[in-house]
């Protein structure tokens, strides 16, 4: 009895310091502040929070289309770990972001640092640079199917008929050490104008006078680009390049669009997979489930990307 | 802005009716209005008849598409049905059924693909009476189509039409060579590609992807089913690396060997898709290859170059025999419609044997026969190339053979298991038993979560 008594005395005690708190940060109108919020709250609450929850729920359901969902707990996560294809998109998906995000980053500083130079046109040359990332990729990857086809693709007929480069055609999209490549390569041409864009704004951004001062104790401009270039754009290189982590970890359509996942599962990624376990086997439930999979991963990085965000901020 | 309204803010402007004034004669000007205008349209609506949505399957026989949208709408004209036509075509027809029906909101009456009467039944309205009437007054179904239709007895679907396809072959080429028109895969088929083919021209002997796609498909269930082996046993059960492993693996060797081995496909034929082949051989880079009618019908349309040098033959087979899968194409009306009645009616409409036969003649030898008589109609001997493609047709047997076709079987040809299986070898440096294996349990859990369904 005088331990209930002690909780309730803590408890009125603690709501007594909240409302306390919220009276202090929100004046005299604190009440209003809840009428505000509310709204809000339940539209978040319905447009993410219950659709959220719902594909949680789904992941752990039988849900075949047409029929209800049948709840079998955990068994589609521990069936997609032990299956060779599903681990093999899961490495495909890393090899994919890793591979295209290590090229978009080296890329996207060389565009900045081309463009921050005294070149003539440079407006022009920027303009033209960004036209990958301005494309819709549907059409981008298009092309590049085009362009990479084997038999009628214009990458095989400048390399075998007109430079002589080649005894015999490339199929860039079939081949083990290709395939890959080739869809590595179309996100990065996609994607690096992105980088280079947001470190040139950065870039312009370093005061002058750190250059000058560097300059007059004698660095080499190696040594200026490591001690002032790159400690001044590092923020905004962290926050690029986890957005395009994130980005490039779910992009669909260059790889749906050039290989399908294929040949032999060789492209096979997670957001493909996901597309080809709903619309082809028709399993809902195991669908989200592959969705959903990576998620934690996905979330650290937000919540790192956040973190440095807020950081950021605060200086 | 309204002729009164405005007269009413004139007035109030000129300070001649009062702000009250103004505001009761406006509500009372648009209420008016609103109350009418919502009358007029009830009285519109109801003179218009129901409302239906018909979703139509986009192939790439256009003409066929045009004549088939005709007769819908005609349909509609002459029932007085408000009509709202959509399409879906290869690469979006899952993409629009499965959202649609999971959301409840599906067409009244959808023409489906083979997977269709299966995968959809759950929100399909049975069709048995509807199907039989059809089939008997046209001398029967046609066996393989009829085993896809239905399901112990009940139909789910009311068939239309299947694809006639064949191998398509270079008969100039041939006669170059002095050789004759192959009809088994191994030695025929490999003969006339080496011999024919010059890939220092870029001109290919054989094109015939084993990628993920529906022509990669067909050709992986089919070479199976031509070397006695088969993904099901006579049960229904998996049998890829069981009861016929011997077989199958001799199967994936040869397809596989296609491209390793004596090379007569051209480089990247493993990213195909469905239409890479169609233009490859349209390019005139390929002696030989498997297709669809569409193929021919885009040579004969165009007044193509190559239209008169094409034979197309029955699809060449291997040492079982010379097995084909032909899908069949149907009608199936969706329990949430609310005028099944019309969408049967619908269905007698468009399959009235004279608006088929127009249907039928526009699309150059794809239009293939589900039903007996329309198997037997004169049109079938109007170009030799159609021969090849009836035969086919004909001897169609269905996923899932020499077993039942089931779910799980329809699943296996929906993830391109086949494909996968055919990849991981070429591309993947699996040997073909690890790659029968690594398939077979993808197959065994198809069947196991298929069957618990």
């Amino acid at each position: 009895m005088a331990v209930g008594a002690a909780q309730v005395g803590a408890k009125a005690g603690l709501n007594g310091r909240v409302r306390g708190g919220l009276k202090r940060v929100l004046g005299p109108d604190h009440r209003m502040g809840y009428l505000f919020v509310t709204p809000i709250f339940f539209f978040v609450l319905s447009l993410v929070g219950y659709p959220f929850c719902y594909a949680i729920y789904l992941s752990m359901t039988h849900k075949l289309v047409g029929l209800p969902p049948v709840f079998v707990g955990f068994e589609n996560y521990v069936r997609l770990t032990w299956d060779g294809f599903f681990q093999r998109a899961v490495v495909n998906s890393f090899i994919f972001t890793f591979g295209s995000v290590g090229f978009k980053l080296v890329l996207g500083v060389v565009m900045a640092l081309v463009l921050m130079s005294p070149i003539r046109w440079r407006s022009f040359w920027t303009g033209v640079l960004l036209i990958p990332w301005v494309a819709p990729t549907v059409v981008s990857a298009l092309n590049f199917l085009w362009i990479f086809d084997g038999s009628l693709g214009v990458l095989n007929y400048l390399l075998v008929r007109v430079f002589h480069v080649l005894p015999q055609g490339i199929g860039w999209l079939s081949e083990p050490g290709t395939a890959m490549a080739s869809v590595v390569a179309v996100n990065i041409w996609r994607g690096f104008p992105f980088f280079g864009i947001s470190f040139l704004a950065a870039m312009k951004a370093i005061p002058a006078e750190l250059y000058e001062a560097a300059a007059v104790d004698g660095a080499t401009t190696l040594q200026r680009f490591r001690h002032v270039t790159l400690p001044g754009i590092r923020n905004i290189m962290i926050i690029v390049v986890l957005l395009s982590t994130i980005w490039t970890f779910n992009d669909f359509q260059i790889v749906y669009i050039l290989t399908k996942g294929g040949p032999g599962g060789t492209t096979m990624v997670m957001p493909v997979l996901t597309y080809e376990t709903a619309f082809g086997a028709q399993r809902l439930g195991e669908a989200i489930a592959v969705a959903l999979y990576l998620l934690p991963v996905l979330a650290v990085t937000i919540m790192v990307l956040a973190r440095y965000m807020r950081r950021g901020r605060k200086r | 802005m309204d002729r009164r309204l405005s007269e009413l803010a004139d007035q109030l402007a000129a300070g001649v009716i009062a702000r009250r004034e103004f505001l009761r004669r406006a509500a009372v000007v648009t209420g008016g209005t609103a109350a009418g205008l919502h009358v007029l349209r009830r009285m519109a609506s109801a003179q218009s008849g129901p409302k239906l949505r018909v979703w139509l399957f986009k192939s790439y026989v256009t003409a066929g598409n045009e004549i088939l949208a005709r007769h819908v709408e005609t349909w509609a004209k002459e029932r007085k049905v408000q009509l709202e036509i959509d399409w879906a075509t290869f690469g979006d027809r899952e993409e629009k059924f499965v959202p649609a029906i999971e959301a409840g909101n599906p067409p009244d009456i959808a023409e489906m693909n083979y997977q269709g009467p299966l995968r959809y039944r759950p929100a399909l309205r049975e069709v048995t009476k509807l199907a039989k009437e059809i089939a008997e007054a046209r001398g029967g179904l046609l066996p393989y189509a009829d085993r896809v239709m239905q399901l112990n007895g009940q139909y789910f679907g009311v068939a239309r039409q299947a694809f006639g396809a064949g191998l398509h072959i270079r008969k100039d080429l041939l006669a170059e060579k002095g050789l004759k028109l192959p009809k088994v895969y191994d030695p025929d088929v490999i003969d006339v590609a080496k011999k024919c083919q010059d890939p220092s021209k870029d001109l290919w002997g054989f094109g015939q992807t084993l990628n993920r796609c529906d022509d990669g498909n067909g050709f992986m269930q089919n070479i199976l089913w031509d070397y006695g082996g088969s993904a099901w046993d006579k049960d229904g059960k998996p049998a890829l690396a069981t009861t016929f492993l011997k077989e199958n693996t001799a199967a994936l060797q040869f397809a596989v060997d296609t491209i390793q081995k004596h090379k007569i496909q051209p480089p990247g034929v493993m990213a195909w898709t469905d239409p890479s082949n169609n233009e490859a051989y349209m390019a005139g880079k390929l002696v030989s290859t498997n297709n669809g009618a569409s193929l021919y019908y885009a040579m004969v349309s165009k007044k193509h170059a190559l239209a008169d040098k094409t034979q197309v033959v029955l699809t060449p087979g291997g040492p079982a025999g010379s097995f084909i899968f032909s899908g069949t194409y149907n009608w199936g009306i969706f329990k949430a419609s609310k005028h099944a009645d019309l969408c049967e009616d619908l269905v007698r409409w468009v399959e009235d044997e004279k608006r088929f036969e127009e249907y039928m003649k526009s699309s150059i030898g794809q239009a293939g026969a589900v039903y007996k008589a329309r198997a037997e109609h004169p049109y079938w001997k109007t170009d030799p190339n159609f021969e090849g493609m009836l035969q086919n047709i004909l001897r169609s047997v269905w996923p899932g053979y020499p077993g039942p076709i089931t779910p799980a079987a329809i699943e296996v040809q929906a993830q391109y298991i086949l494909c996968d299986m055919a990849g991981r070898v070429v591309v993947g440096g699996l040997s073909p038993e690890a790659a029968l294996k690594e398939a077979h349990k993808r197959i065994e859990d198809v069947y196991r979560i298929r069957s618990r369904a």
